[in-house]
C-alpha cells in the first residue's frame, strides 16, 4: 500500500515534531514546514494528500495558506485540518467556503488526529473510487 | 415742562395787565389835569376849537384805554386757552368745564388747584425718576455682572481641551473654543453668529448631519463616535451632542463636545488583540504539553532517549507557560500595587548566568548562537531577584523570538562606578524596529505593526521590563534599532550601596 503523505505546518517545532512522531509511528510519511508560505510552495511541489494546518502563524496564516491552496488547480482539493488555539476564528462559513475539512482546537490530542486524518483520507479514496 | 412754562407766563401776563392799565390811568389823569390848568389859554381860543381839541384828546384816550382792554381781554383769553389745555394735559377733574367758561380757568382757586397739580405731579416725576434712577444702576449691575457670567462661561469653555461648540436655533455659531475650530476647520473668534454650514469644512459633513439630526429629533443628548483624519492620522472622536431648550421647553440651540478617544481606542483594540494573542500563547505550550503526555501514555516514544526529549520539552513548556502567566499576573500586580518587594543583594552576573541557561534550549531550537560577556566585577545590586530574573529572560527570549536562525544574541554588562550605576545591553541580529515605532515597543499590549507576523506575543513582555526596572528598582529601559539590522535593549540599575552586605 501507497504510504500517503502529510504536511504538517506549525511554527512551534514542538507540535510539528509530536504530530510527525504520531503519523509516523503508524505508517504516513511526513513533511514539515515553518510558515503558510512555505507549505504552500511545499504542497506544489509534493502535493500532499491531506494538509494539517496552524491558524495562526507568522509570515503567512493557515487561513491565507488555504486561500492560496484553493486557488490553485494542483492544490485545490487537497484536503486540510486546520490546528487553531481560538475554535471561534474559523466561521462555519469559511470552513464551508475553503473546503476545510475538520478544526481541532489547541490542546489537541494526537490520537484524536491521527483518527481524522484517516477518517478524511478514506472518505477521499471513497470518493475516488466512486468516481 | 409745559406746566413750568405755564407758571411763568401767569405770572409774566399779571404784570402786563398791571403796567397797561396804570397806563392808561396816568394819560387820562395829565389829559384832565392839562385841560384844567390851559384855561387861560383855552379861553383865548376860538370855543369851537376848544371844543374839538378836548373832544379829539379824550376819544383818543378813550379809544387807547378801550383798545388797552380789548387786547388784555384777547390776551386774557389766549393765556386762559393755553393754560386750560395745560389743565387737560394735567387730566384736570374740571377741565372739561374750561370749554364753557375759558376765562374761569384764571380764577385763583383754579390757578392754586393746577398749582397743586403740578406740585404732585413734579413729585410724583421726581419719585419715578428716582426709582428709573434705581432700576438703571440696578440693570448696569446686572448686566455688569451678566457680562462676567458670560466671560466666565468663555473662559471655561476656552480652557476645556475637548472640542466644544454651541449653537442656536437657527445653526448659527453661539461659541466655541479653539479645539473644536481646530477640529472643524473655522476660525473660532471671528465666526460667532455665522451659519455653521458655511464654517465647518465639508469634509465634517457627518459632523454636521449628527448635529442637525439630534436637533430635529429634539432628544436630549445623543451619543455617536466620529472618525476623522486630522494631519494624516485617523483620530476618533466621542461626539455627545446635548439640546438646550427655552423656559416653553422648545429647542433653542445644541452644544455639542468632542472628546477626543483615539488613545482609548487604540488601547481597546489593542486589548482584543491581547486577549486573541494571549489566548493563543497560554494555548501553544498546553498543547505541546498535551500532546507530548499523550504521546508518553501511548507509549509513542520508542525508545530511552525519545522519552527523555518528551520530558524535557513537556518541562520546558511549562516553564514557558509558567512565564507568561507570571507577565500577566505581575503587569496587573504592579499596575494595582499589590505585588509583594523583596530586593536583596545580588550578583548581576550570577543573575544572567541563570537566565542564559533558561533560554538556552529555546535558542538552540531556533539555531540561535547567546554569546554572554558578564564579568564579575563590581555588579553588585539591590533587587528583587524574581523581578530581574524576569527582566533580562523576557529582554533575552525577546531577541531570540525577533532574530532568524543563524542570528546572534549577545548579553554584555558594563559597571559605571563613577555613576554608581550598572548597564545590561542585550543586542540581536534581528528584524529590528521601524523609527516611527520604536517610542511604542514599551507600551502595554503594544506590538510592532511590521513585527506582528514575525512572531507571535502578548505586547506585555517590554511593558512588564518597564514596570519592574523604573518603577520598582528605580532604573531605565532604552532600545536603539535599525530596521533589518537588529536592537539594542537595554536596562540600568543603581549599584548596591557599600554598606548592604553582598550575597552571591
Amino acid at each position: 500500500m501507497e504510504q500517503k503523505k502529510v504536511l504538517i505546518v506549525d511554527d512551534e517545532i514542538h507540535i510539528v515534531h509530536v504530530v510527525a512522531i504520531k503519523l509516523r509511528n503508524n505508517g504516513y510519511e511526513v513533511i514539515s514546514a515553518n510558515n503558510g508560505a512555505e507549505a504552500y510552495e511545499l504542497a506544489c511541489d509534493i502535493k500532499p494528500d491531506i494538509i494539517v494546518t496552524d491558524f495562526q502563524m507568522p509570515v503567512m496564516t493557515g487561513m491565507e495558506l488555504v486561500e492560496k491552496l484553493r486557488e490553485n488547480e494542483q492544490t485545490k482539493n487537497i484536503p486540510v485540518i486546520m490546528l487553531t488555539a481560538r475554535s471561534f476564528a474559523v466561521t462555519k462559513e469559511q470552513r464551508e467556503q475553503l473546503h476545510i475539512s475538520d478544526c481541532l482546537s489547541k490542546p489537541f490530542s494526537p490520537r484524536e488526529l491521527l483518527v481524522n486524518i484517516e477518517d478524511i483520507l478514506y472518505q477521499n479514496e471513497l470518493v475516488a473510487e466512486a468516481k | 415742562m409745559f406746566v413750568e412754562f405755564g407758571v411763568i407766563v401767569l405770572r409774566r401776563s399779571g404784570k402786563i395787565l398791571i403796567v397797561v392799565t396804570m397806563f392808561v390811568v396816568c394819560i387820562t389823569v395829565i389829559c384832565n389835569t392839562a385841560w384844567g390848568s390851559g384855561y387861560e389859554v383855552r379861553r383865548n381860543m376860538d370855543y369851537t376849537d376848544i371844543m374839538l381839541g378836548s373832544i379829539s384828546i379824550v376819544t383818543v384816550l378813550y379809544i387807547a384805554e378801550a383798545l388797552g382792554v380789548i387786547l388784555t381781554g384777547l390776551y386774557m383769553l389766549k393765556l386762559a386757552g393755553a393754560i386750560a389745555s395745560i389743565a387737560r394735559l394735567l387730566n384736570s377733574e374740571t377741565s372739561n368745564s374750561y370749554d364753557n367758561h375759558p376765562l374761569s380757568i384764571l380764577r385763583l382757586k383754579k390757578i392754586k388747584e393746577l398749582r397743586e397739580k403740578i406740585v404732585v405731579l413734579f413729585e410724583e416725576r421726581n419719585s419715578l425718576v428716582e426709582m428709573y434712577d434705581k432700576q438703571i444702576k440696578e440693570l448696569k449691575v446686572q448686566l455688569h455682572i451678566s457680562q462676567k457670567r458670560q466671560t466666565h462661561i468663555e473662559e471655561i469653555i476656552y480652557s476645556i481641551r475637548d472640542s466644544v461648540i454651541v449653537v442656536d436655533e437657527f445653526d448659527k455659531l453661539l461659541m466655541a473654543n479653539e479645539p473644536a475650530g481646530k477640529l472643524l476647520g473655522f476660525d473660532y473668534k471671528k465666526s460667532y453668529f455665522k451659519p455653521i454650514k458655511e464654517i465647518i469644512s465639508s469634509e465634517r459633513k457627518e459632523f454636521l448631519k449628527f448635529l442637525s439630526h439630534t436637533k430635529k429629533s429634539r432628544g436630549q443628548a445623543a451619543r455617536k463616535e466620529l472618525e476623522t483624519i486630522q494631519d494624516g492620522k485617523l483620530k476618533t472622536y466621542d461626539c455627545i451632542v446635548s439640546c438646550i431648550y427655552d423656559n416653553n421647553k422648545q429647542v433653542c440651540g445644541v452644544v455639542a463636545v468632542l472628546h477626543d478617544i483615539t488613545r482609548e481606542k487604540e488601547i481597546s483594540n489593542m486589548k482584543n488583540d491581547f486577549i486573541s494573542h494571549v489566548s493563543h500563547e497560554l494555548k501553544t505550550p498546553l498543547a505541546s504539553i498535551t500532546a507530548y503526555s499523550e504521546m508518553l501514555a501511548d507509549d509513542e516514544a520508542n525508545d530511552e532517549e525519545t522519552r527523555k526529549e518528551f520530558y524535557a520539552v513537556i518541562q520546558n513548556q511549562a516553564q514557558r507557560l509558567n512565564r507568561l502567566i507570571e507577565d500577566i499576573l505581575n503587569t496587573s500586580r504592579i499596575e494595582s500595587g499589590l505585588i509583594k518587594i523583596n530586593k536583596e543583594p545580588l550578583s548581576m552576573a550570577i543573575l544572567i548566568e541563570e537566565q542564559l541557561k533558561m533560554i538556552k534550549s529555546y535558542a538552540e531550537e531556533k539555531e540561535i548562537t547567546i554569546i554572554g560577556q558578564t564579568p564579575i566585577v563590581c555588579d553588585q545590586i539591590y533587587v528583587d531577584r524574581d523581578m530581574i530574573s524576569q527582566v533580562i529572560v523576557n529582554l533575552l527570549s525577546n531577541a531570540v523570538k525577533y532574530t532568524k536562525p543563524g542570528g546572534t544574541v549577545t548579553i554584555e554588562s558594563k559597571t559605571d562606578e563613577a555613576a554608581s550605576k550598572i548597564q545590561v545591553l542585550i543586542t540581536d541580529t534581528g528584524v529590528g524596529i521601524p523609527d516611527d515605532e520604536i517610542e511604542h515597543v514599551f507600551d502595554k499590549y503594544y506590538r510592532v505593526e511590521t513585527n506582528k507576523k514575525q512572531a507571535r506575543g502578548t505586547g506585555l513582555g517590554l511593558n512588564l521590563v518597564k514596570q519592574i526596572v523604573e518603577k520598582i528598582h528605580n532604573g531605565r529601559v532604552f532600545v536603539n534599532s535599525r530596521v533589518g539590522i537588529g536592537s539594542t535593549f537595554g536596562f540600568e540599575l543603581p549599584l548596591a550601596s557599600k554598606n548592604i552586605e553582598i550575597t552571591v
